[in-house]
């Protein structure tokens, strides 16, 4: 097993927005004016690029997210840009850090896409599970005070659906649907990896060591993604778990060139773009009413009360506090190893991917170089992802599933006019098979 | 299904006005009220924050009526029960509280969210309402979207008063306890009033109000806008409206003693 696994991540930020002495939020309230749909099918389709392109460097896995009202990024309908991906990939694990569960009346629809998807892909994807940010309730028709309770009901619906043969009647405090029987139902079982990303609610972390998910931070220093993860072995200990270190996952923007001096060249202005201006919000559209209990608003006010705001941080501060990491290839692994891999204890980095304004073509040679100098340092002999030294969850060709599968389990017949029986579909256009059908002597094919 | 108790929690005190309140169990959430004076019973439904305190409207109010303040469930000292959800929860809460404290024909005022409630609970229960004044309500949709209060933050003073010199005595300290206190009176305002806003089936009801109401409007309220108190005046059967010159939202902030007196007077000519 490789000691580290890299996966690319893609928000499809939109740097075309006013500067930040001139935009108060590029969340909720930016008009959307700014975007323009000529530029967005760039825009779009460079990253999407990106996206696909972690499979031939190499990575381990390729991520998308969802955000809503906001140029941070264009993913709202996030299982879209996977489908994209999907169809540009041929084996690597697709990830959905979306979808953001309490904001939709009908968790069904979530099961039944990432279902498709997991389907379609051959197994291939790994469903995050997201509260959202507080941002994305202020464009939606959910209270931020039920985002809790319509989160864990939803994925309680949504585990089921996945687990359990419909139909089944769901008749909960938040949703009651009579008759949930999501056509298809995934190929992974017991169900696809779940992810669920965190800004250190112990309800979170409590959740994950008991279901056995991956937990993942987002954008905060290492002194605090640390606290997070200790409380997470903490809990772990508690309860009899053994930590599992590929299931603790961290986002840290990572930008790596030709020389340490090149690479800062390189990052600095798109990296502070993140924070001076992507993430530019009022300190309270985070936090909306209800959005934590009055215990974890508290918690979280004594924890961040130390801190800068984020638009003020330096690129000094991100660097020194670790909100990103840049530098030479080796320097950056020398960084992982010690701190992530040894300190943190680690096992997944999301670092690499279309971060900030920065164009594409620097993207890809951070990629590149990165696949070639960074993450052989984590990989055993022969360089491979983990995921291609597993056997595919489905037959590589026709031949294959015929060899593996034989028949369908549930064979196919169909009524036809004027014939008493039925016939089988793989011969109903033999001539044959229809005139002794009508003769009445072809029976159905025995069943499975 | 058996009435389920909810414990009351420790919360900080202003450092202006407070008084300790009385507490009524009303089946099973512990209801702070604050009471004070002599003569007809009066209810005041406050709104969405400033709670825990005696303020001068209060004190100008009981020099000529019973005057009884309650604290919403999920509001001041009044704990939240985790089941609530909705106004209807506060219409038979409040039911319920009356009937405890005996209270028959009721002469309620209701301010911004408070007027809100006090609507609801007339359109359900007319014949228990004597009088009804609401000062500033919400609850019926205007023909503009309102700005978003949930967005303002910090900035919500300078929404809701004109003179911020009335706010000073009455704004929270900014310690971490008041600031975390009042997110969680927030957080009962958004299970009740994130989304939608209004309620369309209240206003449908209200004709069903046919005692004497009075809508005391501000001149320049520009968190919950003066349509909605003309909307409410026309559709209340016997209402009429007056304005309070000069002041935003924080009508009986910024203009206690007149807005005090406009409804001592109305209930005095007008109360059974």
């Amino acid at each position: 097993m490789n000691s580290l696994d890299f996966f690319v991540f893609n928000t499809i930020h939109y740097p075309f927005i006013p500067p930040p002495e001139e935009n108060r939020s590029s969340w909720v309230t930016l008009s959307n004016k700014y975007f323009d749909p000529e530029l967005g099918y760039t825009v779009y389709n460079d990253a999407l690029e990106v996206s696909a392109s972690a499979e031939k460097f190499g990575y381990d896995g390729t991520l998308v997210n969802e955000h809503h009202a906001t140029a941070w990024g264009l993913q709202p309908a996030p299982n879209l840009s996977a489908m994209h991906i999907v169809a540009n990939t041929k084996h690597i694990p697709v990830g959905i850090i979306g979808n953001a569960l309490p904001l939709y009346n009908n968790p069904v629809r979530v099961a039944e896409e990432i279902a498709m998807l997991d389907v379609i892909s051959g197994g291939r994807i790994i469903s995050g599970f997201v509260v959202g940010t507080g941002m994305e309730y202020f464009s939606a028709p959910v209270s931020p005070a039920f985002a809790r309770e319509r989160f864990w009901e939803a994925h309680d619906l949504i585990l089921k659906a996945w687990t359990q043969e419909g139909p089944f009647a769901w008749e909960g405090e938040h949703f009651h649907i009579p008759h949930v029987n999501p056509w298809p139902r995934p190929i992974q079982k017991p169900f696809p990896e779940i992810w669920i990303p965190g800004l250190g609610s112990a309800e979170t972390i409590r959740k994950c060591v008991e279901k056995g998910y991956h937990y993942m931070t987002v954008f905060s220093p290492k002194w605090m993604v640390k606290k997070f993860f200790d409380s997470y072995r903490e809990y772990a200990e508690k309860i009899g778990v053994v930590v599992d270190r590929k299931k603790l996952k961290l986002a840290v923007m990572t930008y790596v060139a030709e020389t340490e001096a090149q690479a800062h060249r390189e990052a600095k202005a798109h990296l502070q773009w993140i924070y001076n201006t992507g993430l530019r919000h009022p300190q309270h559209y985070h936090g909306p009413p209800g959005y934590s209990t009055k215990q974890g608003f508290a918690a979280m006010m004594a924890l961040r009360g130390s801190l800068p705001e984020q638009p003020n941080l330096t690129y000094e501060e991100l660097l020194r506090d670790r909100y990103i990491i840049v530098g030479t290839p080796q320097q950056v692994g020398e960084i992982l190893h010690e701190e992530y891999v040894e300190e943190l204890g680690i096992g997944g980095l999301i670092g690499m991917g279309t971060w900030g304004s920065m164009p594409k073509w620097m993207i890809m040679k951070g990629l590149q170089l990165a696949a070639e100098e960074l993450l052989p340092l984590f990989r055993e002999k022969g360089g491979k992802p983990d995921y291609l030294k597993k056997a595919p969850l489905v037959p590589g060709s026709v031949a294959e599933r015929a060899a593996t599968f034989g028949k369908p389990k549930y064979p196919s017949l169909l009524k036809v006019d004027g014939i008493a029986g039925s016939i089988p579909r793989e011969t109903a256009h033999v001539a044959e098979v229809i005139d002794s059908a009508r003769n009445g002597k072809v029976t159905a094919p025995t069943t499975v | 299904m058996a009435i389920q108790t909810i414990a009351r929690e420790a919360v900080p005190k202003p450092r202006n006005y407070y008084t300790e309140p009385s507490f009524l169990d009303v089946e099973g959430v512990p209801t702070a009220y604050r009471r004070k004076g002599a003569g007809k019973s009066v209810v005041f439904l406050h709104g969405a924050g400033l709670t825990r305190m005696w303020l001068p409207f209060y004190e100008r109010m009981s020099a000529s009526f019973d005057f009884i303040a309650p604290e919403h469930p999920g509001f001041g000292e009044t704990p939240m029960p985790p089941w609530l959800r909705s106004f209807d929860d506060y219409v038979l809460h409040y039911h319920e509280f009356f009937r405890k404290l005996g209270l028959q024909k009721i002469n309620l005022v209701g301010f911004s969210l408070g007027g809100w409630t006090a609507a609801e609970f007339a359109s359900f229960y007319p014949d228990a309402v004597d009088t009804l004044t609401l000062i500033v309500p919400a609850g019926l949709r205007a023909d503009h979207p309102l700005p978003d209060v949930f967005q303002d933050g910090p900035d919500l003073p300078l929404r809701l008063f004109n003179d911020l010199s009335k706010a000073i005595d009455v704004a929270p300290d900014p310690t971490p306890e008041e600031i975390t206190f009042g997110y969680g009176e927030a957080t009962t305002f958004a299970r009740l009033a994130w989304t939608p806003r209004y309620n369309l089936a209240l206003e449908r009801r209200l004709h069903r109000v046919t005692a004497p109401a009075l809508v005391i409007r501000a001149e320049d309220d520009r968190l919950i806008s003066d349509e909605i108190a003309v909307k409410y005046r026309r559709a209340l059967p016997n209402a009429r409206d007056l304005i309070v010159p000069g002041t935003g939202h924080a009508a009986i902030h910024e203009e206690p003693q007149l807005v005090a007196e406009a409804i001592g007077r109305f209930i005095s000519e007008n109360a059974s």
